[in-house]
């Protein structure tokens, strides 16, 4: 089986040279064709976007806009929809996550995206979302109207399907065009997505493109950034580095760096009763797309004084997890992934050797890992894919400052705890840098709106135009009917 | 058995003409055992495995410690300080922690070394007139390979063999004096050193535009390869750019490989092609392995590799490397280091996020 990635408006599909991605799992193949463009070609995409994006998305009413998201989306959640089902088959081929992992989430996911949402999107950023239609009165006196960039480069990483939608849909909310740079682990989403606007609206399909290069192919790559009048990039530090190194001074350039999350866990949710659920909860937040979200627990600090004690909450966690594995295997790994984790669990036995009460629980296979600690740990990343510690703390009010000193890397924090001590928690959490703060079973799947790493998604990307009061002033005394 | 004992069968062993599959795995077994009884932390290792001599058969169920083993236990029979000598690991990793192999004596190590560099590098000379690119032991008295490379001086250098290394690096100058009188005299000339320094010296050699055409017999060893290095190369083009500036043939140019935790080295017969198969001596085994269950895999299969050392007595003769390989006929083929992959998604891994707290 062979698909086409990859959306090129303006561009004549028999002029461009394609390359061909093999993924497979278990008896499973396909075929993705990516397109390889020249710099000619790069740059024919990029002016096209930009004419259709002055043309035509800058005199598209937001409401036009989300309806036509929410209709593209509609189609999406439809599973007799050949786009949902062209997604549902080979996203699992593609990624290696398990089918039904993928069904369920891409269904919860893109809930998220429905009209209503949508609204919700733009309410969090402005107060007067036609302030992105025509000049809206400004507080302060005078006027002001929000530009999108008219070329917006996207350089998305990862696999994990849907995410590139993200940043896209927020582009597409405050009429940006759009050229963005799927990777290789998953081409696919944000292509299928640009086609069915593209058959909603043709003409809001001219204002998106969907291109290809491979990973460190900075020729290409720096064509876009100089395109570009806006830049989103994910990925590594080095590589956003290099990223924004390169784009022009006068370009703005927003990255989103790799990050690391964890939860907690409050003796009042460890009473026998709860303890179970909280654990199940826990091991989701792990499953789900085994850990390769920025969202994703690597740890769990978990209180003492409870009926259930932390160490025996992580024999629950490793429990739930090896029922996961039964429900919704984790993904083939590579060689790579396999030493890494490997390497992880082998220096966590190794610790256990040197502290009596530390231990590590895992499956002889491989597939999960939790491993239990009552030492002074700090932050740091698990071995990923399905491994996850569990630290025994005597107050989770003493977290915040083992994790301060990690500040750039922290998102988001799942907490079980009561009211009381998640509002006194949220305090000392957010003053050391912490940006999300869910209940556990939620730190995969953000709220419509949310603001990912603590930015303004739709704000950070526009320009304002301000119509001075000055000026509205001065005018006045060149006003026909002035006395 | 007693220390001593250990050590004479061991030396009786390598110093055999021939041994066969039950010869290595008696004395596997009997190495397990008593590296199980005299080494604590090895033997909590392998009780956490489920793996004690009683239950073990064959020298591929004993239980193999992580290469990171060494930085986070004392993994030792002996007194540590009674140690003849400790070779310590180069500390690249995990926050400049070095893992430390102590050695009772170095006679098994030398005899070990000896015998497989004599087949596979002298391949027949007794002799050969050589030139070292690496410290000598007392710049660098825990470096095995600064060892290594003085015992292969040592013993089967010819008169006029010497250390073409300074406190600055390689010395140019020498080198190239001693090139060129193996070129005027035809006597045949081996180069010995880290991968990287060869790196260093093509590239200077490049500038000054000087070739060689060393005589026949001329060979070169190199080992280590460049990960960490400032440049990476590669093979193919390593052994191409070498054998062209040194006028060697590719099936001269031997890479060695060999680590800190083993008392035994791996050679391949020349680079012709690359990757090139290596293998080793009679006393030392290899097999390929899922890194996270252990198992064996199929032969052509890649994995990571565990070797099985009887020459390391001291410390723990089974090892689990991070060096990907492929079981090959006759031996395997390195693929490089299977280190942990950065995550798919936007999650840190491990190795990412240690490069950027040390900032």
């Amino acid at each position: 089986m062979s698909l086409t990635a990859g959306f090129l408006p303006g561009l004549n599909e028999e002029d461009i040279d394609w390359q061909t991605l093999s993924f497979g799992r278990d008896k499973e193949n396909v075929d993705v064709l990516v397109p390889i463009l020249s710099d000619d070609q790069m740059k024919q995409l990029a002016a096209q976007v930009r004419n259709a994006s002055q043309e035509h998305l800058k005199t598209l009413p937001v409401s036009n806009i989300i309806s036509i998201i929410d209709t593209a989306i509609a189609r999406f959640l439809d599973r007799q929809d050949p786009i949902r089902q062209t997604a549902e088959k080979y996203l699992p081929v593609i990624t290696g996550y398990d089918a039904e992992m993928i069904r369920l989430g891409l269904t919860g996911y893109l809930k998220t995206f429905r009209q209503a949402e949508l609204h919700r999107f733009l309410a969090e950023d402005f107060v007067n979302p036609k302030i992105l239609d025509e000049f809206q009165p400004l507080p302060k006196g005078g006027y002001g109207r929000a530009y999108g960039p008219n070329v917006l480069a996207h350089i998305w990483a990862g696999n994990v399907p849907g995410l590139p939608l993200w940043s896209l849909i927020s582009g597409l909310l405050v009429k940006a065009g759009n050229v963005g740079k799927v990777s290789s682990a998953e081409p696919l989403m944000a292509s299928l997505f640009a086609k069915a606007i593209s058959e909603i609206d043709p003409n809001l399909g001219e204002c998106l493109a969907v291109v290809w290069w491979k990973g460190g192919d900075t020729a290409r790559e720096q064509r876009i950034l100089e395109e570009a009048d806006t830049v989103v990039a994910y990925g590594n530090n080095d590589t956003l580095k290099q990223i924004r190194d390169r784009t022009p001074l006068t370009t703005r350039c927003l990255t989103f760096s790799h990050k690391v999350s964890f939860g907690m866990i409050s003796k009042a949710a460890l009473e026998p009763s709860k303890a179970w659920d909280v654990a199940h909860q826990a091991a989701y937040d792990i499953v789900r797309y085994d850990q390769q979200g920025c969202y994703s627990p690597h740890l769990f600090f978990v209180e003492r004084g409870g009926a259930v004690s932390p160490q025996e909450f992580s024999q629950y966690v490793a429990s739930e997890l090896e029922n996961f594995e039964n429900k919704f295997p984790r993904r083939t790994l590579t060689i790579e992934e396999a030493s890494g984790v490997a390497a992880w669990r082998q220096s966590e036995e190794m610790k256990s050797f040197a502290e009596d009460n530390n231990c590590v629980i895992g499956d002889e296979g491989g597939a999960w890992s939790v491993s239990y600690s009552e030492g002074e740990e700090k932050l740091a990343p698990s071995g990923l894919n399905r491994t996850a510690k569990v630290i025994a703390v005597s107050s989770l009010d003493d977290v915040p400052a083992r994790i301060a000193p990690f500040r750039s890397f922290l998102q988001t924090v799942g907490i079980a705890a009561a009211p009381n001590e998640l509002r006194r928690l949220a305090d000392l959490l957010s003053a050391v840098g912490v940006t999300r703060i869910s209940a556990l079973e939620h730190m995969t799947s953000p709220e419509a709106g949310w603001h990912h790493d603590g930015r303004f998604n739709l704000l950070d990307l526009i320009t304002m135009t301000e119509v001075e009061r000055s000026a509205e002033i001065a005018s006045e005394t060149f006003a026909n009917y002035v006395d | 058995m007693t220390e001593a004992q250990i050590i004479e069968t061991l030396l009786d062993f390598i110093a055999a003409d021939t041994t066969d599959d039950d010869d290595f795995n008696n004395l596997a077994m009997q190495i397990f055992e008593y590296q199980f009884e005299n080494n604590t932390p090895y033997q909590r290792f392998c009780r956490q495995r489920e793996k004690t001599p009683r239950t073990v058969r064959t020298w591929k169920k004993i239980p193999a410690v992580p290469i990171n083993g060494y930085k986070d236990l004392i993994l030792s029979c002996c007194d540590p300080e009674s140690a003849e000598r400790t070779f310590m690991t180069s500390g690249t990793t995990k926050g400049g922690v070095r893992g430390k192999c102590h050695h009772p004596t170095l006679s098994v190590y030398n005899a070990s070394m000896i015998a497989a560099f004599r087949q596979r590098f002298m391949q027949g000379d007794d002799r050969l007139r050589m030139g070292i690119l690496f410290p000598t032991p007392e710049t660098m008295p825990n470096s095995s390979l600064a060892h290594y490379l003085w015992l292969a001086l040592n013993e089967f250098g010819a008169e006029g063999s010497r250390y073409l290394f300074t406190d600055d690096g390689v010395d140019l100058a020498q080198l190239i004096d001693e090139l060129e009188r193996s070129q005027k005299t035809g006597e045949p000339y081996a180069l010995l050193g880290a991968s990287f320094s060869y790196v260093h010296v093509l590239d200077e050699l490049d500038k000054l535009g000087i070739s060689f055409h060393l005589p026949e017999g001329s060979r070169i060893l190199d080992t280590g390869g460049f990960k960490g290095q400032s440049r990476e190369l590669e093979l193919n083009d390593f052994y191409e750019m070498l054998s062209n500036r040194f006028g060697v043939p590719r099936s001269k140019c031997i890479n060695m490989y060999g680590m800190t935790e083993l008392s035994t080295q791996f050679y391949d017969w020349g680079n012709g092609e690359c990757p090139s198969v290596k293998s080793g001596p009679r006393w030392i085994r290899s097999q390929v392995v899922n890194p996270l269950t252990g198992e064996e895999l199929p032969t052509g299969e890649k994995g990571v590799l565990i070797h099985c050392d009887l020459a390391h007595f001291n410390c723990v003769s089974s090892i689990l490397t991070e060096d990907a390989g492929v079981e090959v006929e006759n031996g395997f083929s390195l693929l490089g280091r299977a280190e942990g992959a950065e995550a798919k998604g936007c999650s840190m891994a491990v190795d990412e996020f240690l490069r950027a707290a040390q900032g």
